[in-house]
């Protein structure tokens, strides 16, 4: 066949030019082809003239022109036009019809659109992911092109894009995904096979449980853990969940705890609380935290009853390691019933707050945090009275307590029991408990009125259509604050010198109020901290005039002591804006002390009361 | 009332985020101000952005085939977001409040007319008095400078061949840049390109038993480069009006940038065409040191297929306007076609468009060559030109579409003759493993647009599919 032919004097030409065609003269590979070409050359002139270029390359005769280089390229040239005109068309193999799969992508979008999506899919670098998160909201991901690279993105190097295709781009496909999945799920992979099985499990239905459960049965280690994940909840193959918790493998027990602590039957939980007397205690306790059976919180309660009744016991032996043995036990407990409500467990944390002394002697502090937390959910008056008392104890459960007398008391009864019964020690400044202690009802205080947050402002100083975000305090309105706080508590707030409270609790006509903080403000002018921001407010709220409160504001920017001001919060720029344009000339004056932004919005403020004023004087007939 | 479809706005942006940025000022409401002119004839608003006070943008469809988008923003692209985006809050319905056009644009459309007054009284007076004038004795220079050239080239690659490519090191190697810089010396940007490819492929030292086949190729390329090239000069030098050889497509490769003037002096213009994109494709040709992006557009009249080629060099890429693929028919007043075989390249300056419809797309299935025999032959045929395309595009009928166990894909034609399908190794763009996801129904009795590539390492022709056509359905493989 002279195709065969003229593919070995293509190998043995490529061999010349790679070796360099000085050496193909009497080269005797070349030689043996010769014969061949001649004889076919007798028959066609293509095979004639290839045949006289081989034999110029083996002997260069003595009148010839051309070098050895010339006639290789020669050849070369003219085998290479040959070849081409010798390619083969047909496939190899037997054609059968197209393995089609049927989906209901389109191919509609443009070159530059999918190439900037498939370039961020394809490549590393910044920026990527918004592109692709962009890509799928504008629903660019139905199109047929993107496909391959969408499933491909599971394996991205990126965390983030992963999992936006795994846990958005693939499922948006639909059922019609699976398949393609399927085929390219490998059980014995890892972290990029558990991401396509985790899109099969979910849109795949219950047709492709089967192919979880041998993932769950046969696959590596990360396949297996993700596909017990994905078996929870199936009945069918409880069995076999059940089974995986006896495995060697510390992961697939866990997963196989997590997925029966989901489906929550009676065998599951059979299980789980069998583990708790087992090495698997940890395990089972993190499943238990997720498990909503009612039964399951029965036993754990009553065996934790139990085990705190053998604390005593252990504790008048002096039995050190039963005692240790006991909280980790316990501390198991207590993970697993975070969260979980009963009377039984009501009745065990009863227990523990009425004997205080006793398990704090243990060192076993967390337990009271829990029962304060449940105690607190409670909402009723025999678990407050229980809260104050883990209050006296110990003035960490302060907020605990704090916050259930505020909704379970009347405003004067809150006064009365956090101030008045203490009337005489509060004045005691020195005391280190009592200090404590009012830092504590202070800061509870606060979470109740007041909150700070990021406001959006308009850029009016620079891009007025946009907005950045300005740091603000927000405090609870004045009717609100009236109805729901005695009115004793500003007095006593003013007598604690707690200025942002005073600030927050002050009304019209308080005078005290007013006098504190209008002082406190000439002694903290610096805008850089919150306070003055802060005392501006309350001003407002104690119901000051303007003139006062601007004046105020404007002696504050004036003082010496403002400099490091980078910004002004959100509050103290809303007062600025309001500032009759009478001020002009002194803010005028203060501007070189403020820079960066805190500059820029008072330069714009100086500049809107100009441009106000000369548009007065305009508008006034002369 | 002007007629804009959003296809066509996306093709006037320079690039997708200059598209992206548009729309995000539409959405954001930036427009301040929307107008319209009584006449129609001009949309113009204003646009708040970063700047003191809001940017007057304007788009001026006076002349529907060439609107004119104006803005006063400081941006470098053209047309900027600005003016895009109003294009885009026409197209989404926003209310434009007829008002009367701005003096500044009167201005303006006074002064474009003037201009183009002047250019046409000046069209009108030069074609009568004098023919454009050659400097022949500098041509005659440049012809010999080009000899020279081609004289140094051949020194070069000469010696490589006798040393063998085995032997070329990193010295070599810079002797080969070297020679790229000066044959742009000897006004053969042609030789620099194809120069520069071999050295590409010589300075991958990954893989060099891999691409030794494809150095023998760029080697014997130049060699018929440099006999073409020398033959065509020697003749040119010989003949007294030094006239351009408008048959081939030599005068490119030696680096001859065609006027459009000159292409209709050959009498290479044709006049109201209408074209169809059945294909688009974009790479990185890093011996041009050039984006390329490349079109393949259907002749409505005649079936044949042509090329749009735009260049986009790397140091001016950024400012550009990157080719895109196109969905609507284009109506180009005057096409202008470049020497070549198949798959010429074209060219027009201006064009108007419509939305492409089920009757545009129907016969074409008429235009699709039936017998992949006679295919091959003119593929073939091509192929063995060294200087030409080396990746025709064909229109092709499929009786069926099928596949082997091996997952290779086929087509066949009416005849029963078997093409084999497979990518094309030079743009690296994979599309036979979508064939699956076709609808089944356009995998019999359709029409496929392929590409195809003689691999000189398995003596193997191959066709990649690039859009498939079915009734009024087109399937875009590439993009």
């Amino acid at each position: 066949m002279s195709t065969a032919l003229l593919q070995e004097l293509h190998q043995e030409v490529r061999r010349l030019y790679i070796a360099g065609s000085e050496l193909a003269a009497g080269d005797f590979r070349l030689k043996r082809l010769l014969p061949q070409f001649q004889q076919l050359g007798e028959r066609a002139p293509v095979f004639k003239r290839l045949g006289e270029g081989i034999a110029a390359l083996l002997e260069p005769s003595a009148q010839q022109t051309q070098t050895s280089a010339e006639t290789l390229q020669d050849l070369g040239l003219l085998l290479s036009s040959v070849l081409r005109t010798q390619g083969t068309i047909s496939p190899e193999g037997e054609l059968t019809a197209v393995k089609s799969r049927p989906n209901s992508l389109s191919t509609k979008l443009s070159y530059r659109k999918l190439a900037a999506v498939q370039e961020a899919l394809t490549t590393t670098g910044s920026g990527r992911y918004e592109v692709i998160v962009q890509a799928f909201e504008a629903g660019m991901f139905q199109d047929l092109r993107l496909l391959k690279h969408a499933i491909a993105a599971l394996n991205d190097p990126y965390i983030d894009i992963a999992e936006c295709a795994m846990n958005r781009i693939l499922p948006s496909y639909g059922p019609q995904i699976v398949p393609h999945l399927i085929e390219l799920f490998n059980p014995s992979g890892g972290k990029l096979e558990t991401r396509k099985l985790r899109v099969i499990g979910q849109v795949g239905g219950e047709e492709v449980a089967d192919l979880i459960y041998q993932a769950a049965e046969s696959g590596s280690d990360d396949v297996r853990v993700t596909a017990i994940e994905l078996l929870a909840g199936r009945e069918q193959y409880e069995e076999a969940l059940l089974g995986w918790t006896k495995d060697k493998k510390k992961a697939i027990r866990e997963a196989a705890y997590h997925a029966l602590a989901a489906g929550g039957s009676a065998r599951a939980v059979d299980r789980l609380y069998e583990a708790f007397s087992s090495k698997d205690i940890e395990l089972a306790a993190e499943a238990s935290f997720k498990c909503h059976s009612s039964e399951l919180t029965k036993r754990l309660v009553r065996d934790l009853g139990l085990e705190l009744k053998q604390a005593s016991e252990a504790k008048e032996k002096e039995d050190k390691k039963k005692i240790e043995a006991l909280w980790t036990k316990i501390q198991h407990f207590l993970t697993a019933l975070d969260g979980k409500r009963s009377e039984a467990l009501y009745d065990v944390f009863v227990h523990v707050t009425n004997h205080y002394s006793f398990f704090v002697s243990l060192g076993w502090l967390e337990l009271f945090d829990a029962a304060a937390y449940y105690l607190e959910q409670t909402d009723t008056e025999a678990a407050l009275a229980l809260l104050h008392e883990l209050e006296q104890h110990n003035v960490r459960y302060m907020p605990h307590s704090f916050r259930s007398s505020f909704r379970l008391l009347s405003p004067a009864q809150l006064y009365e029991r956090y101030v008045e019964s203490m009337r005489n020690k509060w004045k005691l400044q020195t005391n280190r408990d009592l200090a404590k202690r009012k830092k504590q009802l202070l800061s509870s205080i606060e979470q109740k009125v007041m909150s700070r947050e990021y406001r959006p402002y308009p850029i009016l100083w620079s891009i007025p259509n946009e907005t950045v975000p300005l740091s603000t305090v927000v405090m609870l309105p004045l009717e609100q604050l009236a109805a729901q706080w005695d009115h004793r508590w500003l007095d006593w707030l003013i007598e604690q010198n707690a200025l942002e409270l005073v600030c927050a609790f002050a009304h019209p006509g308080h005078v005290a109020a007013k006098q504190f903080m209008i002082g406190k403000l000439e002694s903290n002018p610096e805008f850089r901290n919150a306070f003055a921001g802060m005392l501006l407010s309350g001003l407002e709220r104690a119901g000051v005039s303007d003139d006062v409160r601007w004046e105020a504001l404007v002696t504050a920017l004036e003082d010496k002591r403002n400099t490091n001001c980078y910004v002004f919060e959100g509050h103290v720029l809303e007062q600025l804006y309001q500032l009759p344009s009478a001020y002009c000339d002194r803010l005028a004056a203060v501007l070189s002390k403020f820079k960066y932004t805190a500059g820029e919005q008072l330069r714009y403020v100086v500049e809107t009361m100009q441009a106000a004023e000369s548009a007065a004087n305009t508008s006034k007939p002369v | 009332m002007i007629e804009i479809t959003e296809s066509y706005v996306d093709s006037l942006a320079p690039n997708s985020s200059a598209i992206k940025n548009a729309q995000g000022l539409v959405k954001k409401r930036s427009f301040v101000q929307l107008n319209r002119s009584e006449d129609d004839a001009l949309l113009f608003g204003e646009c708040s952005g970063s700047g003191k006070s809001n940017y007057q943008c304007s788009a001026d469809f006076i002349h529907p085939e060439k609107p004119v988008l104006r803005c006063s923003c400081p941006s470098r692209q053209l047309p900027c977001k600005h003016a895009l985006g109003l294009l885009y809050a026409y197209i989404g319905g926003e209310t434009f409040v007829t008002a009367s056009v701005p003096e500044d644009i009167v201005a303006k459309r006074e002064k474009a007319e003037k201009r183009e007054e002047k250019k046409s009284q000046q069209a009108a007076e030069g074609a009568e008095t004098k023919p454009k004038k050659v400097n022949k004795t500098a041509l005659k220079k440049k012809i010999q400078a080009q000899l020279e050239g081609l004289e140094l080239l051949e020194k070069l690659t000469l010696s490589l061949i006798r040393g063998g490519l085995a032997t070329i090191d990193k010295k070599v190697l810079k002797t080969i840049q070297d020679h790229v810089k000066q044959m742009g010396n000897y006004y053969l940007t042609g030789a620099q390109t194809e120069l520069r490819r071999l050295a590409l492929l010589l300075s991958n030292a990954d893989d060099r038993e891999a691409i030794y086949t494809y150095a023998v190729e760029q080697l014997t390329l130049i060699h018929a480069f440099i006999k073409k090239g020398r033959a065509h000069l020697t003749a040119k030098l010989a003949d007294p009006d030094l006239t351009l050889d408008h048959e081939s497509t030599i005068e490119e490769w030696l680096g001859h940038a065609w006027q459009l003037a000159e292409l209709k002096d050959c009498g290479l213009m044709a006049e109201q065409v209408e074209l169809i994109q059945i294909a688009f494709l974009s790479y990185d040709d890093q011996a041009r040191q050039e984006y390329v992006d490349q079109g393949y557009w259907l002749e409505q009249a005649t079936g044949e297929i042509h090329r749009t080629v735009q260049y986009r060099p790397y140091r001016a890429a950024k400012h550009m306007r990157e080719d895109d693929s196109f969905f609507d028919v284009a109506l180009v007043k005057s096409l202008y076609r470049y020497p070549g075989d198949m798959n010429r390249r074209v060219r027009w300056e201006e064009m108007t468009s419509r939305p492409l419809e089920q009757h545009d797309l129907e016969p074409i299935s008429a235009m699709a060559h039936r017998s992949y025999a006679d295919v091959v032959k003119q593929v073939k045929n091509q192929l063995k030109n060294p200087l030409g395309d080396k990746n025709p595009v064909m229109l092709l009928h499929v009786a069926e579409v099928r596949q082997t166990e091996q997952g290779q894909f086929a087509i066949t034609d009416a005849a029963g003759q078997h093409l084999a399908l497979d990518d094309v190794f030079t743009f690296g763009h994979a599309t036979v493993p979508l064939l699956p996801h076709v609808p089944a129904a356009s995998l019999t009795d359709t029409t496929m647009l392929v590409m195809f590539e003689h691999g000189l390492d398995s003596g193997r022709l191959v066709a990649q599919p690039l859009t498939i056509i079915k009734g009024a359905d087109m399937i875009r493989l590439l993009y």
